[in-house]
């Protein structure tokens, strides 16, 4: 048996065509969030971002990422962002890492969290309340002082190289009770939250994504505010700007706006057709 | 003519979204406050409705969006903040003549009108340019709205066209086509009094350039400057009997947007006498000295002459509430309404979205004693969770030979060893997992919580004596402790109601919430109330487990009595009309693979429930007591 890191196929999906990060992501500051990550990570402290989904929690991430670790040159680690999509079927040994089977061999894969452990990037979990409770215990001791990562199966000690940081993060919005984060894992991070910009800004993101014109981005703003109104009935993620900004992204390759906007925000929200027809009226009235 | 009802549900979706509240929606014509009527074709908007015409004569239904708009454009661009002081330094000319006739809660709006020799004129004009104002800034803020409005205003001109302008009338009609897109120059050349181009010319500049709710009374007070030496010439009792529909739900709308402000002052107030008193108890006794008996320091009268205007206020507050409440009808702001068909045996076919049905959250019992629930709970506990105990619980088991897993399955591995050393294509599922093993079950107890629910146990009623709304409660509250022990999702509502315009659905918990302490004083604040209108109460819930997701779904009815309400059939006293829409409902809701189950402690309750339901769905229990218990079992059978 040998350590190797080679990334499985069968592993959790990770974004990392994208997370060599060389150009800057655009990202918007909304208040004073890019201070508080930046103090965080030079005390080493671990994130937790919380809120809605497609508001811009991993963009955020990608573009501290950047800052910390291209603009500031910390670090010439070649993937310095490694981002773990969590889902239900999520283990610990996905996150860690495996044994494979080779030829006649049995050989070591490390995971994605490992991988980020030793090579020192910033190890993204993404929505981690939907992962098993197996996989939350195990980052308890990458979180405090020890920054030990256990790896059982191999009975190797793992300490965080030291530009290594854990960001987790979650909405408390539409999980299930059930699916809350323990107050012993929650109490273990800074947490910054998140919302959805106010018109004005999210009109500036939207126009920066999209490429649309100012009065577009603004009505696109104005509809992801109006259809934001009706979360509760039955899609309590609101529309996300990144929804907003597909719609944005439709009319500027020529779709006209309402069938834009129906087909990326009318339809993707909710399945609900009395909740569709009235944000299908909604975009009626609030586009020209 | 387009009817509200087929509406109704996709315009409070659309209302909600544009304002950012729920307003119920309801015809005009059931507007239920004393002080004035709604005309049906008229619209309004209260604290907590929005009612609009039941019939509309408009080009295709988006007349009705036009006119939600319109009432919502009222609130957003502030038509109801109108305050007179400010008017007197934004209505150029404006000045403040003391009106004895009119009352010291008058409207903002009245005493702004009776400025004037003729304010039924004023008040007509200052309507029309807020119609104007309006719809210019709703164009502006909502702009794919302008080709609907186009729409309904050509279709309103065209059941009013244009007429001859040669009285006062004559030229507010000539402004109204005006207001509704009619041309100017084609306009003027109708006018025989040569006053209409100028007027014309203002609504012009409004539309142009809209602003507030002063410069509408401003441009107002220009037109009647311009119109009133028409006046003389036209009957003013037309003027004002046209006047009156337009102008009291503004006047009564303004006050309840004026009772905002008086709340605004009574907290400042309140903070500011919660200041001064901390000040006056920081000065030293010796501050008293000099002062004879019986006489108080000048802080003290200072602090006493604010706290006599504080309390003027509250009575004020009070009072005025009271006469809105009185005039626009009772609001229930926290409520939703649904509108449900219902089925008429007796005609074949349903009534199309016949009841209205409020939903509201059940107010937890302040007196409700949480030592006391949780004695209740832990007594019944042992007989409710033995049946419960039978179903499987959550958990993780290992399944073997998967393609991905946390372990490898060595008897798989050898396998594919072997199958690679015989020249064979091996198989690749060589690992073992933990598979969560969860029950996706949705359960909803439906407690009916009508008059008779007050009764006694044994049917003698007696101070002290249990009542069946005692029973139903404390099995709620066991069946709840125990469900969350076993992690399914559950809800628990009570209904009641009077009359098909108000069944009443109570939440005390949805199935999303988690089990807290409130939840326990909800349950404990289900009270008797008065009827037992089961059908859309079952469509209600229904909807709601549907939504859930869940793939096992449960509705358990808990009632003491047959359905009956007092319109619930053309005859009161044939209860076969609510049993059948009863029994009409439980199919619907097993159609929508919902599972049904109907418990009554009405020992005569075979008689209606196996006309309700299948045999193997009902349940009739002799000993009331024995609610929490067989519920339980009832459960464990539907849901194992």
């Amino acid at each position: 048996m040998k350590p190797s890191g080679t990334p499985s196929g069968n592993q959790p999906s990770e974004r990392q065509g994208s997370a060599q990060l060389r150009d800057e992501p655009y990202y918007l500051p909304l208040a004073d969030e890019i201070d508080v990550f930046e103090a965080a990570y030079d005390a080493r402290l671990p994130v937790l971002l919380k809120g809605p989904t497609g508001c811009g929690k991993t963009r955020f991430v990608e573009h501290m990422t950047w800052r910390l670790y291209r603009k500031r040159a910390a670090s010439e680690v070649e993937f310095p962002l490694v981002t773990i999509s969590c889902h239900e079927d999520l283990t610990a040994t996905d996150m860690v890492g495996r044994f494979l089977l080779r030829g006649d061999d049995t050989v070591w894969s490390d995971g994605p969290l490992t991988r980020a452990v030793r090579t020192g990037a910033i190890c993204y979990l993404d929505e981690i309340v939907e992962a098993r409770k197996d996989t939350t215990v195990l980052i308890h001791s990458l979180t405090d002082h020890r920054r030990l990562l256990a790896i059982d199966k191999t009975g190797e000690l793992l300490s965080a190289h030291p530009n290594f940081l854990l960001v987790i993060s979650y909405n408390p919005g539409y999980q299930s009770v059930l699916k809350d984060l323990k107050p012993s894992t929650r109490q273990r991070f800074v947490s910054l939250t998140f919302d959805y910009p106010d018109v004005a800004r999210e009109a500036e993101i939207i126009g920066h994504e999209s490429g649309v014109d100012a009065a577009m981005a603004e009505r696109l703003a104005v509809i992801g505010e109006k259809v934001r109104n009706l979360s509760q009935h039955g899609f309590e993620e609101g529309v996300s700007t990144r929804l907003l900004i597909y719609t944005g992204e439709l009319i500027g390759r020529g779709i006209e706006p309402r069938r834009a906007a129906e087909i990326a925000v009318v339809h993707a929200v909710s399945d609900d057709a009395m909740v569709q027809q009235a944000i299908a009226d909604i975009v009626d009235t609030v586009l020209p | 003519m387009i009817e509200l009802a087929a509406h109704e549900e996709r315009l409070a979706l659309f209302a909600e979204g544009i304002a950012g509240r729920y307003f119920h929606i309801k015809p005009s014509g059931d507007f239920a406050g004393r002080a004035f009527s709604l005309a049906a074709d008229q619209s309004a908007l209260t604290s907590d409705t929005l009612f609009l015409p039941e019939h509309l004569d408009g080009p295709d239904p988006t007349a009705y969006r036009v006119l939600a708009l319109q009432q919502l454009g009222h609130r957003e661009f502030g038509s109801f903040t109108f305050d007179f002081a400010m008017a007197l330094t934004r209505v150029p000319g404006l000045t403040d003549h003391e009106v004895p006739t009119l009352s010291g809660r008058a409207s903002d709006f009245e005493r702004f009108y009776h400025q004037f020799a003729l304010p039924a004129l004023i008040s007509r004009l200052l309507h029309l340019c807020e119609r104007v104002r309006v719809d210019a800034l709703l164009v502006r803020r909502y702009p794919g709205i302008r080709r609907h409005l186009r729409r309904f205003r050509a279709h309103l001109l065209e059941r009013q066209p244009p007429a001859a302008v040669d009285s006062l009338n004559g030229a507010v009609h000539a402004l109204r086509c005006r207001a509704l897109g009619a041309d100017s120059a084609a306009l003027t050349t109708l006018d025989a009094t040569g006053l209409l181009a100028p007027a014309l010319a203002v609504l012009d500049d409004l539309d142009q350039a809209p602003g507030d709710v002063y410069a509408s009374a401003a441009a107002a007070a220009r037109l009647y400057a311009q119109l009133s030496p028409l006046a003389d010439a036209t009957a003013p009792g037309e003027i004002l009997l046209l006047d009156e529909e337009l102008a009291e739900p503004g006047n009564w709308l303004q006050r309840e947007a004026r009772l905002t402000d008086w709340r605004d002052e009574l907290a400042a107030l309140d903070a500011s006498l919660a200041v001064e008193q901390l000040h006056g108890d920081d000065v030293s006794a010796a501050d008293s000295d000099g002062l004879t008996d019986g006489q108080m320091r000048p802080d003290d009268l200072a602090l006493k002459a604010m706290q006599d205007d504080r309390d003027t206020l509250a009575r004020r507050i009070d009072m005025e509430r009271s006469a809105i409440r009185d005039a626009l009808g009772a609001d229930t702001p926290d409520a939703r309404s649904f509108r449900y068909d219902e089925w008429d045996y007796q005609q074949r076919r349903y009534l199309p979205r016949w009841c209205r049905l409020f939903e509201s959250r059940l107010a937890p019992d302040p007196e409700a004693d949480l030592a006391k629930l949780q004695a209740v709970i832990r007594t019944h506990r042992p007989g409710v969770q033995k049946p419960l105990e039978q179903i499987r619980p959550l958990g993780y088991q290992r399944v073997f030979r998967q393609a991905d897993g946390d372990e490898l399955d060595f008897n798989a591995v050898i396998a594919a060893r072997q199958d690679v050393r015989a020249g064979q294509s091996p198989d690749d599922r060589v690992y073992s997992r933990r598979d969560r093993i969860h029950r996706d079950v949705c359960a909803a107890f439906l407690v009916d919580l009508s008059a008779s629910t007050d009764d006694a146990v044994d049917g003698e009623a007696g101070e002290g004596e249990r009542r069946i709304i005692d029973v139903q409660r404390e099995a709620m509250l066991v069946m709840s402790a125990a469900l969350e022990q076993l992690g399914d999702s559950y809800g628990v509502y009570g209904f009641s109601g009077y009359g098909r315009d108000c069944v009443d659905f109570f939440v005390a918990k949805e199935p999303a919430e988690p089990f807290r302490p409130g939840t326990l004083a909800a349950i404990a604040g289900m009270k008797p109330k008065r009827s037992t209108r089961m059908g859309p109460a079952i469509r209600h819930a229904v909807g709601k487990l549907q939504a859930s997701g869940n793939a096992l779904r449960v509705l358990l009815i808990i009632s003491d009595g047959f359905p009956q309400d007092c319109d619930y059939g053309p005859d009161r006293g044939d209860h076969e009309y609510g049993v059948q829409d009863t029994a009409r409902a439980l199919r619907e809701a097993h159609d929508k693979g919902v599972e049904t189950f109907c418990i009554t402690v009405d020992r005569s309750g075979h008689d209606y429930l196996k006309r309700m339901c299948p045999e193997s769905r009902y349940l009739v229990i002799e000993e009331v007591e024995d609610l929490p218990a067989q519920l339980s079992k009832v459960y464990e059978a539907l849901t194992a």
